[in-house]
């Protein structure tokens, strides 16, 4: 037993040490948007179309070479700034498939087959847009956490939001409880460096915690779990998509290194299961569980995770039979 | 205290953790060699900023959720620091698939005798005739990973990125019939030569060790 703790606390700390720089520039990122751009006008000013918000917010991920663990902050900032809630999400969930970093290592990964380099990028803009459709059915109250909602609300023009539900005035915010401490308020003027310092640090800090949560987590069950039951519980073609979404799940690692990951089993599994394998992970992982809890209630949470399971197994089947 | 202070405080404190596990070697042990400069890069930041941080007089008082938020930060960078990694590379190998990966061609090729286990087992993946290697000589280090199959292995373990996503690639090897298997994880340093034995494929390279010596966990033990 000690053995297996041994080497879950590695597991860990691999984990932890690994995503705590990406986290970084996430957050830096964001302190840098809040303040270059502290009443978000430019974010307000992104397309809010149904299918033009998820691409624009996808296309943002070329701006941001981090993996899944940096796109939190940042989505965080642009939901909190006013975006369109598709832009965010289209964000959120695609960005950490569409940049340089990640395209990069997929095809030096797979330089000998063009399809995936092709299928990826494609597959998380279909993952993503499929989402953010699904998301947009619950109302905002229903989705995001209370305060990211509550700085949204500050933020976002008076012609869309009415002082009832911008909470704000007369009616008064709630105290916040996060990273809102001192809200930013519907002000165009620029923070001052300390205040953005001070703002940032204890989002990282936040942020951080949430992370040790997801590694913590991700390192039991796979110190628990043996990974070969994993890939030998799907031998068909709908089983080894599956067993490869579930093995993004446990394994957590980031995405600009999951390709070389995949390498690994490449052999071993069919074209579907190794592309589910690569769009899933990106999008929810036991890792990511608590950072997205920071910005999505439970039930979206809930409907996020389903939504993105159901999309990736019809895109991996689809791949199994179009590469047959 | 000022709740900014306290948060500073938590952010110097990640930058020790990530900068002592630059400068301890564990990094060695935990993640791919690329990443290594980030991890310090990281620290150094956090430490800086941290020092930003905490030089605002300004600010409001620490609440109890401003306490609760450092002492969690705090209690886990600690751990962190005063709580090393030691895994057992042989249990990790045991939950996972070997590596599959093969390469259709090498671009070069060492001598035999400074090969590494690595590069044994990527030049077999590529070589179809056993035969060919039979009496070279062969000169490498590894962990003994244990076999439900037969006898253990000598092993190491590639890494892409952390040790979470490591995989094992191992070698068959003739244990001198005189003495027990070696325990698991134990490290040794195999000097001999390329056999042929009959394995559960066919004809498989084995190796036949002359002289087999206990060694140290190498401060690099993973390969990528």
């Amino acid at each position: 037993m000690l053995i297996k703790l041994n080497t879950a606390w590695a597991l860990f700390q691999g984990l932890l040490i690994e995503s705590l720089p990406f986290l970084l520039i996430g957050v830096l990122i964001s302190a840098l948007a809040r303040w270059l751009a502290p009443d978000g006008r430019w974010l307000q000013r992104l397309p809010d179309h149904p299918l033009l918000g998820p691409l624009s917010g996808a296309a943002l991920g070329f701006a941001l070479p981090a993996c899944e663990c940096g796109n939190v902050p940042v989505a965080r900032r642009l939901l909190v700034g006013g975006a369109p809630l598709g832009t965010a999400l289209g964000f959120l969930f695609a960005a950490p498939v569409l940049n340089p970093i990640v395209i990069a290592s997929t095809w030096a990964a797979f330089p000998d087959q063009p399809w995936l380099l092709l299928c990826r990028p494609l597959g998380a803009i279909v993952v993503a847009l499929a989402l953010s459709l699904l998301l947009a059915l619950l109302p905002e109250a229903q989705l995001l956490q209370a305060d990211v909602l509550a700085e949204r609300r500050l933020n976002q023009p008076l012609s869309s939001v009415s002082l009832l539900e911008r909470r704000s005035g007369l009616i008064g915010i709630e105290t916040p409880t996060a990273t809102s401490r001192q809200p930013s308020g519907p002000t165009s003027a620029r923070p001052s460096l300390q205040e953005v310092l001070s703002h940032g640090s204890r989002e990282f800090v936040e942020l951080a915690l949430l992370l040790v949560a997801g590694c913590l987590l991700a390192a039991l069950v796979q110190t628990l779990l043996p990974r070969q039951w994993l890939l030998e519980l799907g031998s068909g073609p709908t089983g080894s998509i599956l067993a490869l979404m579930l093995l993004s799940l446990v394994i957590s690692v980031c995405s600009s290194v999951d390709a070389f990951l995949a390498l690994s089993f490449a052999a071993q599994v069919t074209p579907g299961a190794l592309l589910a394998f690569l769009l899933l992970g990106p999008v929810i992982d036991l890792k990511l569980a608590g950072l997205l809890g920071l910005l999505l209630r439970p039930r979206g949470l809930v409907l996020a995770t389903a939504g993105a399971g159901v999309s990736v197994l019809l895109i991996g089947q689809w791949i199994n039979l179009w590469r047959r | 205290m000022t709740a900014t202070q306290l948060q500073g405080l938590s952010l110097a404190l990640w930058g020790v953790m990530l900068l002592r596990a630059s400068g301890d070697g564990r990094l060695e042990l935990l993640l791919r060699g690329v990443f290594h400069p980030l991890v310090g890069a990281a620290g150094v930041v956090l430490l800086g900023w941290a020092a930003l941080v905490l030089m605002t007089r300004r600010g409001l008082p620490a609440r109890l959720q401003d306490w609760r938020l450092a002492l969690a930060s705090g209690l886990i960078a600690l751990l962190l620091i005063g709580l090393p990694p030691n895994p057992s590379f042989a249990d990790l190998a045991q939950r996972r698939p070997s590596d599959d990966t093969s390469e259709s061609e090498l671009a070069f090729v060492l001598p035999p005798a400074q090969r590494s286990l690595t590069d044994w087992v990527r030049l077999l993946r590529t070589q179809s005739d056993p035969r060919l290697s039979v009496g070279e000589p062969v000169r490498i280090s590894g962990f003994v990973l244990p076999s439900s199959e037969g006898p253990p292995q000598l092993a190491r373990l590639l890494v892409r990125c952390c040790l979470a996503d490591a995989t094992p690639v191992g070698l068959p090897v003739r244990w001198p019939a005189s003495q027990p298997w070696p325990k698991a994880d134990q490290w040794l340093q195999i000097s001999g030569t390329m056999g042929l034995q009959h394995g559960p494929q066919g004809e498989e390279l084995v190796v036949v060790p002359q002289r087999i010596t206990p060694i140290p966990r190498p401060r690099r033990p993973l390969e990528p």
